[in-house]
């Protein structure tokens, strides 16, 4: 079909679907768009952080339907993407990334996943799939998320979002593209092979980024500006200056969480979301920062438990945070890690590749142990909520949890689900947590600030290469 | 004397650097019988990685002298990680990681060109060099191997095929374990023994889709009266499904061959449509009657790949999905009423 053939079918069908999401959420699409205008009635610098973040979802939620935040029609380029695709050639050729993933953690908050989980494996889906992938699979088949003009997809992590792409693919009869990551750049083999098998990489992947934009724009006429690419790296490298410095201020300077909830610093999920690249997130991350800031003097000292999250949240209506929260501190994540360098604006497709390979997630499990035992303060403990349908973080739970207990780390595994409540039982994990936090307590404050030194280096590192390693590859600022 | 055998998982690894090595590879398909002694990765693995881990925690590869573990999957990543946690507890040392794009292009052809050569490196530094003659020789045995499974393959099409599935099931295990130059001789005398014979067996005749071996399936479908004409499996067509051209550069051919061979559900993208597509292909020249859809309990891409395989693959004949884990089985009662309603079709 040709590009303008596509836009007449996105703009037709976009209007159905935004009604359609209204209906599942069980209002009309006029008191739906009444909401919005109300939520978007105060001024942008009254609001806080995290409000900001989620303005400036809200109105990339709302464009993916054409729809202005001022209740406007505009037409949108939408370029589904998978949770781990880099944003910023898509906003640098004007394609508005639509996150399945996160829509569907989105839907999972407002009560509205399960619905569309049940319409999913009543079609076909199995009931093992990855709860995100299911619930965005749902939502498609009832025809709620809006009809992409082009698709993205990695390869990397999850193989469910990898072959869902392919069914939207087919399903809205439009372009698809797969950006390859290769695995195992690091953490098999000798230094020298690491660092040849990471340009080996970066090679590759730059590649494939460049027949990206030659992709976008044999489906959509756009082209890539140098200009415009330099100036979302800039935002890019912007915001991840100011996010890492509000990490510092909650991991290093003490305990942010006895004045903010650690827990609602979580939903930045930053190394996992659409906004780098925007100039709107550099705001945000800076106005978390001076938060941050502003709440030092207020901190109190605090004897509570220091906690490390991994993985996600669960997104449903649920206790088990506010549970923790009551007994201990979450002062870093998995999931708000700044983990890449610098973007090099004048090498811009090599950088992106480099920081969509570095990823310490999609990496063999002895090298991200050894990430948490060279990082972690003494005294901190792990807390993993690992969904049972990820095979990628739940299957290495246990050899994590036993390599970390060897290292003197402490570690929970929750096998929870972040959007299915399905199976919740809140009283059988309220034990496992209390019998947790109370051997935490037990080993809790001994010297805050040292970390410890690695049980073993990383395969293929030198002993002295942990300082040039830590800048690039710290699991948890 | 035997050589020295190292173990592989997946029909993405290039048997033939082994085999240039002078070593045997012995595919790692049968269940193990000790899924049950891996207690290492949690219940959301596929019950294959289950097994290949339990065995060797067990001792049950303890013949072998390493193990070349590709990155096919989710699952398989794992394996490597609990393979190198356990290693002290399990007697194969050698463990060589092959990454393997999940793309067919040629950028991806290159990619993995890059990561053949420095398996083979690897595989020089413990073995050996592997002289360009006998990395020649090790590629003609296995295309060899892929022209005689063809010719097999070809007896299958016929209206009365003159070997049944569960033959060709138990042939290809015992290749899997044997020298390529051995297992040729046997394909060739088992070629010549079927040449002009035609069976005698009027059944429905059936296709089936599915990962590593898989237990008692093809015999169920057989005891259930009717007949496997083909196996797009880790060890069907996946495994022997095109050959590798002859070309000044060897291992990039060897990564032509592997990326553009019958893809695993793990390839995604414009190729894994391909394979889709190809199936329309071989239902018509195996006169198939019905497909078998059996996926391995927590394998993602063959569960994630089920829905667009019902939607999108018109083959015009009835899909049956099967689930199930490898050591447990399948649900024979399932097996045998789909073949009842195959022979009703007929």
């Amino acid at each position: 079909m040709a590009y303008e053939g596509i836009i007449e079918e996105n703009t037709k069908q976009r209007e159905i679907q935004f009604r359609n999401f209204a209906a599942a959420a069980g209002f009309s699409e006029e008191i739906v768009i009444e909401a919005m205008k109300t939520r978007f009635a105060k001024p942008w610098p009254e609001l806080t952080a995290s409000q900001k973040r989620g303005r400036l979802l809200s109105e990339q939620f709302l464009a993916c339907y054409n729809k202005t935040s001022e209740g406007e029609m505009k037409y949108q380029r939408v370029a589904w993407r998978s949770l781990f695709m880099p944003t910023e050639i898509l906003y640098a050729m004007d394609l508005m990334p639509f996150t399945g993933e996160m829509a569907a953690a989105q839907l999972a908050m407002s009560g509205l996943s399960v619905a569309r989980l049940e319409t999913a494996e009543g079609s076909g889906f199995s009931p093992d799939l990855c709860s995100f992938i299911k619930t965005c699979a749902g939502a498609t088949l009832e025809d709620i998320f809006p009809s992409p003009d082009i698709i993205f997809t990695t390869s990397h992590l999850c193989d469910p979002a990898a072959k869902f792409a392919t069914y939207v693919s087919r399903k809205y009869g439009r372009p698809e593209f797969v950006l390859d990551i290769p695995y195992g750049v690091w953490g098999c083999g000798s230094q020298d092979i690491e660092m040849k098998k990471i340009d080996e990489a970066v090679d590759y992947v730059a590649g494939q980024i460049e027949n990206m934009v030659e992709f976008i724009t044999a489906h959509t006429g756009v082209k890539l500006e140098e200009a415009r690419l330099r100036e979302v790296i800039d935002w890019t490298n912007q915001a991840r200056k100011w996010f890492k410095l509000g990490n510092d201020v909650t991991y290093d300077k003490g305990s942010i969480a006895t004045v903010k909830r650690g827990s609602k610093d979580l939903d930045y999920a930053a190394n996992l979301m659409q906004t780098w690249g925007t100039r709107e997130i550099i705001d945000v991350y800076e106005t978390r920062y001076h938060e941050f800031m502003a709440c030092e003097n207020r901190m109190k000292s605090s004897s509570k438990p220091r906690i490390v999250w991994g993985h996600l949240r669960p997104y449903y209506k649920n206790d088990i945070l506010d549970y923790i929260e009551e007994k201990a501190d979450i002062v870093a994540s998995q999931v708000n890690f700044i983990f890449w360098d610098e973007l090099d604006p004048n090498d811009p497709f090599r950088s992106i590749a480099r920081k969509t390979i570095l990823n310490p997630a999609y990496c063999p499990l002895q090298y991200r142990i050894d990430l948490y035992t060279r990082e972690i303060q003494r005294g901190d403990g792990i807390i993993a909520f690992y969904p049972k349908s990820c095979r990628h973080f739940h299957s290495g739970a246990r050899m994590e949890a036993e390599a970390l207990k060897k290292a003197g780390i402490p570690m929970l595994t929750i096998d929870g689900d972040c959007i299915d409540n399905r199976g919740d039982d809140f009283l059988v994990l309220k034990t496992r947590i209390d019998r947790f936090l109370k051997s935490l307590s037990a080993v809790h404050p001994i010297e805050r600030g040292e970390t410890f030194k690695p049980t073993s280096p990383p395969s293929g590192s030198e002993p002295g290469d942990d300082e040039q390693n830590r800048v690039m590859y710290s699991p948890v600022r | 004397m035997d050589r020295p055998k190292i173990g592989w998982f997946c029909t993405y690894t290039p048997l033939e650097i082994i085999d240039a090595a002078g070593l045997t590879p012995y595919g790692i398909r049968e269940d193990s019988g000790k899924a049950h002694e891996d207690v290492y990765l949690g219940d959301s693995v596929c019950s294959y990685v289950h097994s290949c881990l339990g065995g060797a925690l067990s001792g049950a590869y303890d013949f072998l002298d390493g193990v070349v573990i590709a990155h096919s999957c989710e699952c398989m990543r794992r394996l490597y990680d609990a393979w190198m946690f356990k290693q002290e507890e399990i007697k194969p040392k050698r463990v060589f990681f092959l990454d393997v794009p999940r793309v067919k292009s040629e950028p991806a052809m290159h990619f993995f060109a890059k990561q053949i050569e420095r398996f083979k490196e690897e595989m020089e530094a413990c073995y050996g060099e592997i002289s360009r003659t006998s990395l020649i020789n090790a590629i003609n045995t296995s295309n060899r191997t892929r022209e005689l499974i063809a010719r097999l393959n070809e007896t299958r099409k016929k209206d009365y095929p003159p070997i049944t599935g569960t033959e060709v099931a138990q042939l290809i295990k015992k290749g899997m374990a044997a020298p390529g130059d051995r297992f040729n001789q046997e394909l060739e005398e088992l070629l010549a023994g079927l040449n002009g014979r035609s069976g005698d067996m009027d059944r429905p005749r059936v296709l089936v889709y599915a990962g590593p071996a898989y237990g008692r399936l093809i015999e169920s479908v057989e005891e259930a009266g009717g007949i496997v004409v083909c196996e797009h499996m880790c060890n069907g067509l996946r495994q022997f499904g095109k050959t590798v051209e002859r070309d000044d550069d060897p291992i990039l051919e060897l990564s032509r061959r592997y990326l553009e061979k019958p893809p695993c559900p793990r390839m995604i993208g414009e190729h894994s449509m391909e394979g889709l597509f190809d199936l329309k292909r071989l239902v018509d020249e195996f006169k198939v009657d019905g497909i078998i859809y059996c996926s391995v309990k927590f394998c993602s891409n063959m569960q994630a790949g089920w829905p667009l395989f019902k939607e999108e693959l018109q083959a015009g004949v009835p899909i049956k999905f099967l689930e199930g884990d490898m050591e447990a089985g399948i649900n024979e009662r399932e097996v045998q009423s789909f073949i009842k309603k195959l022979a009703r079709r007929r």
